[in-house]
């Protein structure tokens, strides 16, 4: 009897999850749902009734192509690709490791460290752009190589997944793990490499899509960074669609479309893992 | 082993620290340094002449009414929403986590505004402000209705939104990873000790989830207290100027209006205000933490 | 043991991954520096390779396509490089010159040359186009400037909508005087064009476009300028100001964003200019970009702003070199390059294929005497009648940096908006001159 209830209940409150999650989805999908009906129209179509599936000119393909050309998309996306890998693989590397650091041990130094990574995170870009070409590009002269963005983005990035990576260790890592582990013999970095990072999987997840999708989209710093053409990553190499007086709407939703997939399916990829949580057989 | 000597705290410091420090202090803090000389300097952003001016730069910068009305706007708009923000996404990140069907499918649905920017973003949603809810409107009322985005208040408000839809399935990420952390065996632990559902997420859920928390509102203020790119695109500080938020003011100042070092002198408050502000609200949310 | 081999074993792994990421960028480098030690052997240019900065960037891809051609017949390699329109012209060469590696021609408005003539500019004066234009830019003695093109501003009219109504073609000097123009309106008003003007509610057109009408049109625009800054100007009695606004309620009055009038679309607004939903437009000839995008019908042109005048300003256009070169001085850049730039300004000016380029491939309004331009979109056409003619006033280069912005947005928005009355926009105005900061020239 309880227990027909409460499945009744969890019916209800389902549907109910379900209508209201259904609002919310169209009402966040929808400007997604525009950039797909516009993206085959030509321009006048768009500007003319952004809301009809097929424009006066008819459906075209057109966009798709010559975006793909204007863009050089090819060589933008290997630059892109070879970036955001590296620098999305660096990131969480190294923030692990400081984090993992920082909330074991409560030294003076690590404090300072977290303090001024936090501190960090709230620098308006525009107070470090020139100073950062003055500096990298003035005095060591090593803009215009990928090796120095990547360098950049991580350097940019640590910050904020430390911070994320020290919230979970600190919640989500019990220390009584580790110090079975120790009484075992371990040195802490095999237990932060065996035990540690391999908990941190929904963390490393999160931060994975995270700092990807930003390395992916950022243009300001690439901008600044890769002076050179055939270095362009693909936000920077979408710059050719805007104009000062008219901007080529279409094209820019080709590019978009374009540029967003492998985002999106590295996050279907990686969700997995967020979803996946920690495995009660891990923590125990 | 010792554990507590000099030599050991260093070798373990440059084991698990030693390369982020070096690549944090060189692209962050050594930029940050000179960026803050530049501000002692009347510098126009482009000729080798930088004139040393004491602190100049800070008073025209105290001075300056627009930065401070723009500062102003920035505080209002970042409290509705960051609020707006953390309220839906944990909302999505609950419901999208609650084994819903097809739960999968609404992650993915949410999360899909991140992948939409810069100047798409702007377009988009000014058709949404100027036409669609225009017309919208129109139907439901009589005489002329004006767009969101051409009345002051307005324009504020439409920064919210589209500040809510883009963050939401962002901070939703966040709030998801907090819910699957949350071990499934406390939940159930709970739930034989009687628990409703609702009493396990107030009492269980929420607590263990204060780092989500605590990060989720970290970044939503920041981001909120900086935002840029949503103001550029979507109302690039029309009508009046009475939308400029205070990054966009700071921007035009240094470069538009080629007061590089006010500019400069601007942005470092505006850096000082975000760092107190998120500075307290970490420093009180780390001590609400559970350790685990 | 194992520690460390673990600890090798991640630590090589992510070095591996930062060489082959490093390499590609430094292979590349070494091309280029290879590539820039071949232009040190060369002495006549070619083989050089030179950046341009382009900041008018509706032209970008004939740009692109006239380096290829030039790299063919002269052996030098030019990079064209599309100015970031989220920014501004002048931060992109503020942040190439914190770089050290600027821009070889860098292309600027006329106001962004004096930052940078006195360290940065490479003295033109004894180049050979010299001579064919009045329209260089002079800073302390040195010719900086080299003028790409000219626009103007004016009403961009539709003269296939006017006379589906008015059944009689349409003469722009007709409308001369406001009230005409006033006359028209109604008509077009009557024959069911309910709302026949556009005005673009843009800050960089209500503010360096619109309201700098009020300066140009001056007897001494200098003057009129200074007397405002030191306080000592009456906006609200001057004669031009009150022509110039009157005109501007007029076009308020009919203007089809009418309620909503600081949201206006740009690209709808073109459109329907172009599709002739409605007649006329405050703008420029660069609005032809816009324009040709969309569904145009024949017979466009430009105008001068209609003014009940009697100084003749109603019967010209507001215009001038809009868009100007300057090669870098720098040491950043060598000797070859800069004689690559330089023979590049030349073969612009008194190349035929130069010339093709400039009027038939960019169609613009060529800033040089010797320069025929007869392939010209119908504004352009509109802006050389009016400029062969003498009948075009130049415009005014050294108005505060902020002026757009404050005068643009903060002001004239509200004006258009009829939040803002005529002596209050006096007012304001007035007001920001005092603080305003004063442009050297």
């Amino acid at each position: 009897m309880e227990n027909q209830k409460a499945k009744r209940m969890k019916i209800v409150r389902h549907a109910i999850m379900i209508v209201v999650l259904s609002i919310m989805f169209v009402a966040f999908i929808f400007p997604f749902v525009m950039v797909i009906i516009n993206v085959f129209k030509v321009k006048s179509d768009i500007t003319g009734n952004p809301l009809a599936l097929i424009g006066k000119h008819g459906f075209t393909l057109e966009n798709f192509p010559k975006a793909i050309e204007k863009m050089k998309f090819f060589n933008s996306f290997v630059n892109s690709f070879i970036v955001t890998l590296c620098s999305t693989i660096g990131t969480i590397a190294l923030s692990s490791m400081t984090a993992y650091l920082i909330v074991r041990n409560n030294w003076k130094a690590n404090k300072i460290l977290f303090v001024l990574m936090i501190a960090s995170m709230v620098i308006p870009f525009q107070v470090l752009m020139i100073p950062l070409v003055s500096l990298y590009g003035g005095i060591l002269g090593i803009l215009n190589h990928r090796i120095t963005l990547i360098f950049m983005h991580i350097g940019f990035s640590l910050s904020m997944a430390t911070f994320m990576f020290h919230g979970s260790i600190h919640t989500n890592v019990p220390c009584s793990l580790e110090e079975a582990a120790t009484i075992d013999g371990c040195s802490k970095w095999q237990i932060f490499s065996r035990i540690v990072f391999p908990i941190l999987k929904p963390t490393i997840a999160t931060v994975a899509i995270i700092d990807a999708m930003a390395f992916w989209n950022d243009y300001l710093l690439p901008s600044l960074v890769l002076g050179r053409k055939e270095l362009y990553t693909i936000p920077i190499a979408t710059k050719v669609f805007y104009g000062t007086y008219s901007t080529d709407t279409g094209l820019i939703m080709a590019a978009l479309l374009l540029a967003m997939l492998p985002i999106l399916l590295l996050y279907l990829f990686l969700q997995r893992y967020i979803v996946e949580g920690i495995t009660a057989g891990a923590v125990k | 082993m010792k554990t507590n000597t000099l030599g050991y705290k260093l070798k373990q410091y440059l084991l698990f620290a030693g390369l982020t420090t070096i690549i944090f202090g060189s692209v962050v803090i050594v930029p940050f340094i000179y960026g803050l000389y530049l501000t002692f300097t009347s510098w126009n952003g482009v000729s080798r002449n930088k004139p040393f001016v004491g602190f100049q730069n800070y008073a025209n910068a105290f001075a300056d009414g627009g930065y401070w009305q723009s500062l102003g706007r920035t505080f209002f708009y970042s409290a509705i929403a960051v609020i707006l923000v953390n309220a839906v996404a944990f909302l999505i990140a609950y419901m999208v986590t609650s084994g819903v069907k097809g739960q999968n499918f609404f992650r993915a649905g949410f999360f899909v505004p991140n992948l939409i920017g810069g100047i798409v973003l702007g377009y988009v949603w000014k058709f949404v402000f100027n036409k669609a809810l225009v017309e919208l409107a129109g139907n439901i009322s009589s005489g002329h209705v004006k767009s969101l985005l051409a009345t002051e208040s307005g324009a504020i408000a439409a920064l919210i939104i589209v500040s809510v839809w883009q963050y939401a399935g962002y901070m939703m990420l966040i709030y998801v990873a907090g819910f699957m952390s949350v071990s499934e065996d406390v939940i159930e632990a709970a739930k034989i000790d009687g628990c409703t559902g609702r009493q396990s997420i107030i009492h269980i859920s929420i607590p263990l989830m204060t780092a989500s928390f605590v990060q989720c509102l970290f970044l939503t203020i920041t981001r909120c207290f900086m935002v840029y790119d949503v103001n550029l695109s979507l109302t690039n500080g029309d009508p009046y100027g009475s939308s400029a938020l205070a990054a966009m003011h700071v921007y035009n100042q240094a470069f538009v209006n080629k007061n590089y070092g006010t500019g400069q002198a601007e942005a470092l408050i505006l850096f000082v205000i975000c760092a107190v502000i998120g500075g307290i609200q970490v420093y009180v949310g780390k001590k609400g933490e559970v350790q685990a | 043991m194992r520690r460390k081999i673990v600890s090798l074993v991640v630590g090589a792994a992510m070095a591996l991954s930062m060489v082959a990421c490093g390499t590609q960028g430094s292979e590349e480098s070494v091309a280029q520096n290879t590539a820039t030690a071949g232009e040190q052997v060369a002495d006549s240019g070619a083989g050089a390779s030179i950046s341009i900065l382009n900041s008018k960037t509706e032209i970008q891809t004939q740009f692109e396509e006239m380096a290829n051609e030039y790299e063919e017949k002269t052996g030098v390699h030019v990079e064209v490089y599309n100015a970031d329109t989220d920014t501004t012209v002048a931060s992109q060469i503020a942040t190439k010159y914190a770089s050290h590696d600027p821009y070889t021609l860098s292309m600027v408005d006329p106001k962004d040359i004096y930052a940078v003539a006195d360290e940065y500019a490479y003295d033109l004066t004894s180049e050979d186009w010299a001579k064919n234009t009045k329209l260089g830019i002079t800073v302390g003695g040195k010719l900086v400037g080299f003028p790409f093109c000219v626009e103007a501003r004016g009403i961009l009219y539709n003269a296939d909508a006017i006379e589906k109504i008015t059944g009689e073609k349409f003469d722009p000097t007709s409308v001369a005087k406001l009230d005409d123009f006033q006359k028209l309106l109604d008509k077009l008003v009557q024959g069911g064009m309910e709302k026949p003007v556009g005005i673009l509610s843009e800050y960089w057109s209500l503010g360096a476009h619109w309201f700098p009408m009020v300066y140009e049109e001056q007897q001494d625009p200098d003057a009129f300028v200074k007397s405002l800054l030191d306080g000592s100007g009456n906006l609200m009695e001057n004669e031009k100001f009150k022509s110039i606004m009157d005109s501007f309620d007029t076009l308020i009055k009919y203007n089809y964003a009418k309620g909503s009038a600081s949201n206006a679309d740009r690209e709808e607004t073109s459109m329907m200019l172009a599709e002739g939903q409605i007649a006329f437009m405050f703008g420029g000839n660069w609005d032809w970009s816009v324009i040709n995008q969309y569904d145009y019908t024949e017979h466009l042109g430009m105008m001068p702003v209609p003014q009940n005048t009697t100084d003749g300003s109603n019967f010209n256009i507001v215009g001038g070199a809009t868009k100007y070169f300057f090669v870098d001085s720098s040491s950043d850049t060598t000797d070859d390059q800069r004689k690559a730039a330089l023979d590049f300004l030349n073969w612009l000016v008194s190349d035929a294929d130069g010339n093709a380029f400039l009027t038939e491939k960019c169609a613009l309004v060529p800033a040089f005497e010797n320069i025929k331009a007869d392939k010209l979109d119908p504004l352009s056409l509109s802006v050389k009648t009016y400029a062969d003619a003498g009948n075009m006033i130049p415009t005014y280069n050294y108005l505060p940096d902020d002026h757009m912005t404050v005068v643009g947005q903060e002001i004239m928005q509200k004006y258009l908006d009829e939040a803002m009355d005529r002596g209050g926009l006096a007012d304001a105005v007035t007001e920001y001159f005092k603080s305003a900061t004063p442009i050297e020239h």
